[in-house]
């Protein structure tokens, strides 16, 4: 016998019995209520896996969700969110007044934060943080989120102010409109007769008005590039600009700039450069989380290392072995440390997600991640009782290369979009719905989310006609449509095999329903974003986004900016309706807007809606506190072990009760 | 044979800067960044990144900023991923995991391996040859992404008399599992390299020599036999402990283990330049420096080979 053979047998017999054992295995625990045991720890302590290692425990730098995760242990803001609505509620700052049109916040912060080595925590800490956040040398990946705060963007980007050495006034961007910021965020500029404050009846003094603040009420000034070659290309562009300019001198706009001021010791204002009503839903974000001046100062990058970090969160940090734990211990200086309720809190960076499962089955674990449970487990866990079943604040989609034929005609994308049965494969995929908008479904119930198209395939025949690529009936029933360019059209996704059995699905659904077979491709992580972000990709991509805040905005500014969205798709219309809805004060109006913006750009069909997936995640009985929040983000301080057997959760606990 | 070593040694010095430079370039081939996610960074926030770490300067300044400090100073520079970690301190904090782990399993791996082999080659044809040949072939077809969650399943899920994964230090029962799965190939090749080579060994002319000259069955086999039986296993030791040594990729991802190989991988896929740059020396040195052991190892056992 050849080894070759012999091997190929044994493989075969092995196969077999992996199989079986996995079977038998499974089936052996299907009798059961929960995935393995159920003993709670000894001590209280709770053991989670967030993800990978974090990039880094500063809150500054990184936006990935597991370090989110690990930085509302460590880290505390103006805000946290709510373990269920994720709403923000008072953390640092006790209360808070907003005027009238969003544009400026004054937070009152309570006297008794303290860091973990003892120190007070006052206004200054929290203007420090954020300029820090946005200063360039920072890199924070977050500071994007920053960019509402005035002049912020500019000093992020170190732009210059336009001043007269003789008269000491500024150049206002208002009379340079062409030359307003590139990348502006979103919004109008404020309107002064609408911005006042409305009454506080909290309130007995108003707060002190200050020079910093009179400054932050004139019209927004004009800023131009830092460095000098985009400076003169900018100035050269516009003869008024260039005629304006001359004989004034060129300031850099500076951290005290920007719209952030401590107002007394414990008073925050914050002024934005537009009116932003979801502002105070993002405060939570742990960008706007405070880091120790002192420590950050002395150490540099190195601030973060066990033998110096010092923290604001409920818990602090005890030992740190990179790829191996993170233990952080109950914070005795918290100002809320009497609600704290477990000692410890380990977190496992571990990255294989079977591996994540089996400990949580042996009972090394008390809670996984979302997303951890792999898709084959699911036919078994779903029924579990500590299966955490909820809609997730996010959606999974299709890019499309706009820029490129046969793609670039937007009744080729409705039909591609037409042709897909959403509702198969969300029965198919077993824990995701469907989903036709780009906002996800259930997660902003005030909104009225528009419905894009559903499955229509005889419709998806006729558009496809219409644009030129006839779709034929054959003997046998099935479709071709030979004049469609499959060459030039294919579906890149990165390697997993979750992603290539989807791409298969929608692959085959084309098949169907079309005639047309387009090639699948896959390519590693990063190659794959890279071609997604330079366009450098013929087709249709996967794509995925998750909010960064509770407000539908967070999903529709994914195509706010050309370019960056990966499917080139850009216009101007949906930029001034979005512009339109974010000027209106009312909520409710707002919504409308917003939701009459998400309709066109369906309409436009940049992309493929495919599902709202589910958070997908377990928790053991005992762990009580924590909710399966469509942000998979959790208050730590409020999560308890619960011993005794009868208050245990049995299912998934509802974000709505109490 | 001083001669030899020395020599031996300074050549090792320009293959390792032409291996870091070929990696550099590799990298900088390679499409992605260290920073990109699922969300696209704004223009803006992606220029800043960039300058921190220099990336915007031109390619001459990079690669002689990445050099310099590994010339003068051995010293690989920061994690991009890992912020505020350097390359020295993560390859000196991950090294002892998976060096514990690797010797484990390859002093397993010698242990049964020698021996099966040796009884294999001793009873040649019998049903002790044909079981043992069979198990190591077994060995050598399951590759260990197999073998791991099968252990798994059976020992931690199913008897719950190991734990299925994590690092808990030496001595410690959560290294079982991985150390068993690591040598069950090493196992497997020495088995086979053992009795081939004790084969050969045991028909030669100074095998005879030794049993005419009445030496005890036990002093042929183990003084005379097992020395010359073993020399292609002493060969097969050089490249296979380096590689037991610098980790291995698969076992620490399936048993969590906060070894070097993992950061290998994770490193790889984030395209942490200098992190991928300082493994990929280590594991060369460490390669060409086991490499040049075999050798003299060979000398000290092989009266044939001289190296004058």
């Amino acid at each position: 016998m050849s080894s070759g053979k012999f091997r190929q047998i044994v493989g075969l017999v092995l196969l077999a019995s992996l199989a079986f054992s996995t079977y038998s295995c499974t089936v052996a625990s299907s009798k059961e209520d929960f995935f393995g045991t159920t003993t709670p720890p000894a001590r209280n302590i709770f053991r989670y896996v967030s993800g990978d290692e974090p990039a880094s425990l500063d809150p500054a730098i990184s936006n990935g969700q597991p370090e989110a995760r690990l930085y509302m242990a460590l880290y505390e803001g103006l805000v946290e969110y709510n373990p269920k609505t994720l709403a923000p509620e008072p953390a640092l700052a006790e209360r808070w007044h907003i005027n009238n049109d969003s544009s400026e916040f004054t937070f009152h912060l309570r006297n008794t934060g303290r860091w973990s080595n003892g120190d007070p925590i006052d206004a200054n800490d929290f203007v420090y943080s954020f300029r820090r956040a946005l200063a360039k040398e920072t890199a924070s990946h977050n500071a994007y989120l920053a960019l509402y705060l005035k002049y912020s963007q500019a000093f992020n980007e170190q732009q210059v102010f336009v001043r007269d050495p003789k008269t000491g006034e500024f150049l206002l961007a208002r009379d340079f409109e062409e030359n307003l910021p590139a990348e502006a965020i979103g919004g109008s500029p404020i309107d002064p007769a609408k911005s006042e404050y409305q009454p506080d009846p909290n309130e007995s003094t108003p707060d002190p008005d200050t020079a910093f603040h009179q400054q932050m009420h004139t019209p927004l000034r004009l800023t131009l590039p830092g460095d000098e070659k985009s400076r003169t290309k900018r100035i050269e562009a516009s003869p008024k600009l260039k005629a304006a300019v001359a004989g004034k001198e060129f300031i850099r706009v500076k951290a005290e700039d920007i719209g952030v001021e401590a107002v007394d010791k414990y008073t925050l204002r914050i002024s934005l450069v537009q009116p932003a009503p979801f502002f105070l839903g993002l405060l939570a974000h742990q960008v706007f989380r405070i880091v120790p001046r002192k420590v950050v100062e002395q150490y540099g990058d190195k601030w973060t290392q066990p033998e110096h970090i010092v923290t604001c969160g409920p818990f602090k940090l005890k030992t740190w072995v990179p790829y191996d734990r993170i233990v952080l211990e109950r914070d005795p200086m918290y100002w809320d440390a009497k609600t704290v309720k477990l000692d410890e809190l380990h977190f496992y960076p571990i990255l294989d997600n079977a591996t994540v499962m089996n400990l949580y089955k042996v009972g090394e674990l008390d809670a996984v991640y979302n997303h951890a449970v792999p898709n084959p487990w699911l036919h078994v866990l779903k029924y579990k009782k500590d299966y955490m079943d909820q809609r997730e604040a996010a959606v999974d989609y299709l890019i499309m290369n706009t820029t490129k034929p046969p793609l670039d005609n937007p009744k080729v994308r409705r039909a591609f979009n037409l042709s897909i049965d959403k509702e198969a494969y969300a029965n198919w995929r077993r824990i995701v719905k469907p989903l036709t908008a780009f906002t996800p479904e259930g997660t902003f119930p005030d909104y009225p989310q528009p419905k894009g198209a559903s499955f229509n395939p005889s419709e998806a025949r006729r558009l496809l006609g219409e644009a030129g690529y006839p779709v034929i009936q054959n003997s046998d029933g099935s479709f071709s449509c030979p004049k469609f360019p499959v060459e030039q059209v294919e579906f890149i996704y990165n390697s997993q095999s979750a992603n290539r059995s989807v791409a298969e699905w929608m692959q085959a659904q084309w098949k169907q329903n079309l005639g047309v077979t387009v090639g699948l491709r896959n390519m590693e992580w990063e190659t794959f974003l890279d071609a997604r972000a330079k366009l450098e990709y013929k087709g249709f991509a996967r794509g995925a986004f998750g909010a960064d805040y509770m407000d539908p905005f967070t999903f529709l500014s994914v195509f706010y900016t050309g370019g960056d969205n990966g499917t080139g798709w850009e216009d101007p219309k949906y930029i001034a309706m979005l512009d339109d809805a974010n000027r209106t004060l009312d909520q409710k109006k707002r919504y409308e807007l917003l939701a009459k913006a998400e309709a066109y750009m369906l309409e436009q069909q940049p992309v493929i809606p495919i599902d709202t997936p589910s958070v997908n995640w377990l928790k053991k009985p005992y762990v009580k506190g924590m909710y399966p929040n469509p942000a998979s983000l959790y208050a730590w301080k409020y999560i308890y072990i619960e011993r005794d057997r009868a208050k245990w959760d049995y299912g998934t606990p509802s974000l709505t009760a109490e | 044979m001083f001669r030899f070593i020395v020599r031996r040694l300074l050549v090792t010095i320009p293959t390792i800067l032409v291996v870091i430079s070929i990696t550099w370039v590799l990298i900088k081939l390679a499409p992605g960044n260290f920073y990109s996610g699922e969300k696209r960074l704004p223009a803006s926030i992606e220029k800043s990144i960039r300058e921190k770490y220099g990336l915007d300067k031109p390619w001459y300044q990079q690669y002689g900023k990445t050099m310099w400090p590994i010339i003068s100073r051995l010293d690989f520079g920061t994690s991009l991923r890992y912020e505020g970690q350097s390359v020295n301190t993560i390859i000196k904090r991950s090294l002892p995991v998976s060096a514990g782990v690797g010797i484990l399993a390859y002093l397993l791996a010698l242990i049964v391996g020698i021996t099966v082999g040796s009884i294999a080659a001793l009873k040649q044809n019998s049903r002790w040859d044909y079981g043992s040949m069979a198990l190591a072939m077994l060995g050598i077809s399951v590759p260990n992404f197999v073998l791991g969650p099968i252990l798994v399943l059976i020992f931690s899920l199913g008897l719950y008399w190991l734990p299925p994964s994590r690092w808990a230090g030496f001595p410690s029962r959560n290294l079982i599992l991985p150390v068993v799965t690591l040598s069950a190939i090493y196992m497997a090749y020495i088995a086979r390299l053992t009795r081939a080579g004790m084969l050969e060994v045991l028909r030669s002319d100074y095998i005879r020599t030794a049993r005419a000259k009445g030496l005890s069955e036990r002093d042929v086999l183990i003084r005379h036999g097992l020395r010359g039986g073993l020399m292609p296993v002493i060969s097969y030791t050089g490249p296979a402990l380096a590689f037991l040594l610098t980790g291995t990729v698969v076992v620490e991802r399936i048993f969590a283990l906060p070894g070097l190989g993992n950061y290998f991988i994770q490193a790889s896929l984030n395209r942490d330049e200098p992190l991928i740059i300082g493994i990929v020396a280590f594991i060369a040195i460490t390669l060409l420096l086991m490499n040049l052991l075999v050798d003299i190892a060979y000398a000290y056992l092989d009266p044939r080979v001289r190296y004058n």
